[in-house]
């Protein structure tokens, strides 16, 4: 493979260059029927889940066809979508926050086809490559970080711990049957480089033990300083190490004060953390950022520790699924997952959902932890 | 045949989700067969390496990643993130493997075109697997070398009129929901804003000077689609000041069942006939609506906007004329000091292009955490630390009780001296004369 | 400070420092211009263009070094 110059010259970076440009512009690709009526539509519908009609004023519809997919997602697959949306939309088409693909056409006759077409394309391996639905009270995509994939911290995998949960609840992206809209998502450590920390339901990769550390290479590889300064807790200091009959520069990590955040390990390759033993899933449940009746909420933590039992899960997707029914069955309509929580009491939470309660549980991590702490009698036996 | 036996990852391509093993399989296979000869320049077995990797990830429960510190191409500080493999010689392909990440235009719309332009550019120059999108918002090209960064970078700038999003200590892009675009919600043109800030800020998207990362994100109303609240430094949540409009006889509409309530999207399940005074009245948060005879009514000045009856009656009410936006400022993810919400800091401003009055607030905002933030604290952090007085001084706002969620409930207030009558200075000798030792 | 005394400035006491500690943050370079964030950023940027500085980041976080300095640089093989 000879090398092909884009036309840039390394000795002289700035000739021609050109920079501070941003993205381009919203407007070049609006569909002509959203930049006719922006800011003119009156009400929407979901016709079916995943289907969705905007009606605006002079009486122009918009018809949206939601389809889930995986973020992480090849130029052969992100070339399909163009040929569907080149066949249906006139080469329109958008992306939600959640990873869905959004395909939209002008009048109901276009739905059908368009509909018929993606539910009729599967991978190779069986998997549907474009399942509609995802709207409404649906369960619909999971946004997450990228785990094993690309990730130098993670705690867990992000795609197959998503794939394996959207496998489980499948049913439900693509039927309306929660009480409200059931938000999840997943991010790999505690990071969250993808917040998940006001879900319905988070599933977040946890590491359990502190940095290894490589006495003999830490100090030609790392930057002690650095490694120290990274650390969110102090935990680190420098320390000489007798290593192998050999006093070398090093650091000591004050072990009980590791929160496995993995910044050291970012700075310094001299400390790493993962461990198959170590890592694995904490579920957390009853966020939400809407505004709609109760002010948005954090998640809290309902399960302090799941194994990474690859390639699916099964302890993840079995706790989610039973949270999921009783949720279903008990909630009001329009009623959020925390809020039912709240409403019924999160002792009746557990008991309910058949979860243990351990102290793992109780908030210990500085001061919000005593605004957690019950301060009345007010408890359900 | 594959290069590397993939058992565990095998068993993901089954089950309806749409399996990404799926997808980079045949993503590996294209590159192989390289049906278009492409001059490929990085190695062309690189999908099956990373596939190859995730397997020993999935077997042996670690990443086998490690961090690199490049930062891409020259000028930028942010954009690009280093990734280098633990394995080099059982998986060449992913050796180097860094991101790029390309700012995504608002909303999300594209046209064909321009993505099969991004396609051909990434199978060219890169491994050819991507995210769509990332979790900021941005396209993230996952996979190339140090050399091809440059290259990359001069073809989105020369061919696509496309720039890189930010990483780092930098302004992140910033992102927005649908909006007016298509959405009968939106307060505000949240593409025009997001767009707006996003090209006037150029510099501190691409050139880290800030203690840690920085997020804009535009929320057309409170029900808050990109989750500004929780996850922006500045989250722009679109709101109203005067009445919901309300279309009397669609209300009617609804409760005889014509409509269905929250634009159908309970209607997997049987929840009997809808029932305003269940459903919408006596769910209102601030008890502001009732029924005189079969007209409803809104005593709109206890309003919260909290959009619960608007969702579910999106045909008969409608947000008001009078329309804005409300800033809040400090949200974050948990790391280090546990999670926060955004706090309100102005209750409304109009988003009318230039957006001189928003950006007066984001520069005051960014002069104070630029030179009072500590390496690595969020805004939020600075907030706690030295209080939201001081972000009221610095942005030089006036204090209402829109501010908080209740008063302090300690007294101990710290005074300045010029707020005290007379001062701290006073006359020892004067008050001895009244007062025995 | 004018450039070229901020440069001097920074180039001296990184490279004193450069035993140690390679990477240093935006406010260690405004504190040694003794210049307000929003000033010098306009140097640091020069800097940066002239290639005096170079970036490191950690994706989370940037901080700024003397180029090809730094134990890390060498362990990427990309020095």
């Amino acid at each position: 493979m000879a090398f092909v110059s884009s036309g840039y010259d390394p000795d002289k970076p700035m000739e021609n260059r050109i920079s501070d440009i941003g993205p381009r512009k919203y407007d070049e690709f609006y569909p002509p029927v959203i930049a006719k009526n922006k800011g003119k539509w009156l009400y929407h519908e979901v016709l079916k889940p995943g289907v969705l009609v905007h009606v605006a004023e002079g009486g122009d519809e918009v018809y949206t066809v939601r389809c889930g997919g995986a973020r992480l997602m090849s130029t052969t697959h992100i070339r399909e979508i163009c040929d569907i949306a080149e066949k249906h939309c006139d080469g329109h088409l958008r992306f939600t926050t959640r990873n869905n693909i959004e395909f939209m056409v002008d009048s109901k006759d276009k739905v059908e086809p368009l509909v018929q077409d993606l539910e009729s394309r599967k991978f190779d391996g069986g998997s549907f490559k474009f399942p509609v639905g995802g709207t409404g009270t649906s369960i619909t995509n999971i946004v997450h970080t990228q785990g094993w994939i690309h990730c130098h911290t993670p705690a867990s995998d992000a795609s197959g711990t998503v794939k394996a949960t959207m496998d489980e609840v499948f049913e439900d992206f693509k039927q309306h049957r929660m009480p409200a809209k059931l938000r999840i998502s997943m991010a790999c450590c505690l990071n969250m480089c993808g917040a998940v920390h006001c879900s319905d339901i988070a599933i977040l990769g946890y590491h359990r033990k502190p940095p290894m550390l490589d006495h003999e290479y830490l100090d030609k590889m790392c930057e002690i300083p650095l490694a120290i300064a990274s650390c969110p807790t102090a935990a680190i200091r420098p320390a000489k190490v007798e290593w192998k009959g050999e006093k070398v520069n090093s650091v000591a990590v004050k072990n009980e004060r590791c929160m496995f955040c993995g910044n050291c390990y970012t700075m310094c390759p001299s400390m790493p953390l993962s461990d198959k033993e170590g890592d694995g899933i904490v579920l957390m449940v009853g966020g939400k950022v809407s505004n709609r009746i109760s002010a948005p909420m954090f998640s809290k933590v309902v399960v302090a520790f799941q194994p990474n039992d690859t390639p699916r899960w099964p302890e993840t997707t079995e706790a989610i699924k039973k949270i999921i029914e009783v949720y279903a069955a008990e909630a009001n309509k329009y009623e959020r997952l925390g809020e039912w929580a709240e409403r019924i009491g999160w002792e009746r939470f557990f008991e309910k959902c058949e979860l243990p309660f351990t102290h793992h549980l109780i908030d210990d991590f500085r001061d919000p932890a005593y605004y957690t702490w019950r301060q009345s009698t007010l408890f359900k036996f | 045949m594959a290069k590397h036996a993939t058992p565990l990852l095998d068993q993901l391509e089954s089950g309806p989700w749409p399996s990404f093993v799926s997808d980079m399989k045949q993503q590996a296979e294209v590159r192989a067969k390289n049906a278009e000869n492409i001059e490929f320049q990085i190695p062309q077995d690189v999908v099956e390496d990373l596939l190859g990797i995730l397997e020993l990830s999935f077997a042996d429960g670690t990443t086998h990643w490690k961090h690199g510190g490049i930062v891409g191409v020259f000028g930028y500080g942010g954009g690009v993130i280093g990734r280098y493999c633990d394995q080099p010689d059982n998986f060449p392909g992913v050796a180097h493997f860094h991101t790029m990440r390309v700012a995504q235009p608002g909303a999300k719309f594209y046209k064909t075109d321009y993505l099969r332009q991004l396609c051909d550019l990434w199978d060219f120059r890169g491994s050819g697997i991507t995210n769509m999108h990332g979790s900021t918002g941005d396209i993230i090209l996952l996979g190339t070398t140090t050399p091809q960064l440059e290259e990359i970078f001069y073809e989105l700038t020369h061919n696509m009129n496309q720039d890189l999003g930010g990483s780092g200590s930098n302004l992140r892009t910033p992102a927005d929901c649908i909006g007016m675009a298509r959405c009968e919600y939106a307060c505000y043109d949240t593409n025009a804003l997001c767009y707006h800030l996003t090209q006037e800020y150029q510099d501190e998207l691409h050139r880290p000077a800030f203690p840690y990362k920085f997020k804009f994100k535009f929320d057309g109303c409170p029900n808050g689609c990109v989750a500004s609240i929780a996850r922006a430094d500045m989250s722009f949540i679109g709101t109203w000041k005067d009445n919901i409009k309300i279309d009397q006889e669609a209300v009617q509409a609804y409760i005889g069942g014509e409509f269905a309530p929250n634009a159908n999207d309970h209607n997997g399940r049987d929840w009997g006939p809808f029932d305003i005074q269940k459903e919408v009245i006596d769910l209102c948060p601030t008890d502001c609506m009732w029924m005189e005879g079969n007209q409803l009514k809104i005593e709109d000045k206890e309003c919260t906007r909290c959009m619960h009856c608007i969702n579910v009656m999106p045909r008969a009410l409608k947000i008001g004329d009078d329309r804005g936006l409300s800033i809040l400022v400090g949200a974050k993810a948990p790391i280090l000091d546990g999670a926060q919400m955004g706090s309100l800091l102005v209750p409304f401003v109009k988003a009318e292009d230039p957006y001189d009055e928003i950006k007066e607030v984001i520069e005051a905002i960014w002069d104070w955490w630029m030179e009072e933030g500590k390496n690595r604290e969020r805004l939020g952090e600075l907030m706690k630390r030295q209080g939201f007085q001081k972000l009221l001084k610095v942005t030089g706002i006036e204090p209402t009780a829109h501010h908080v969620q209740e008063p302090r409930t300690n007294p101990y207030i710290f005074w300045n001296e010029d707020e005290v009558e007379g001062g701290w200075d006073r006359d020892i000798d004067e008050y001895r004369k009244h007062h025995q030792r | 400070m004018e450039y070229e005394e901020a440069k001097t400035a920074i180039v001296e006491t990184l490279t004193k420092k450069s035993k140690s500690k390679s990477k240093f943050y935006f406010n260690d370079l405004a504190k040694i211009m003794g210049m307000k964030p929003r000033l010098a950023k306009k140097i640091v940027n020069q800097l940066v263009q002239d290639g005096v500085l170079e970036y490191w980041s950690s994706g989370s976080t940037s901080m700024y070094g003397l180029p090809g300095v730094g134990k890390q640089a060498a362990a990427e093989h990309e020095d």
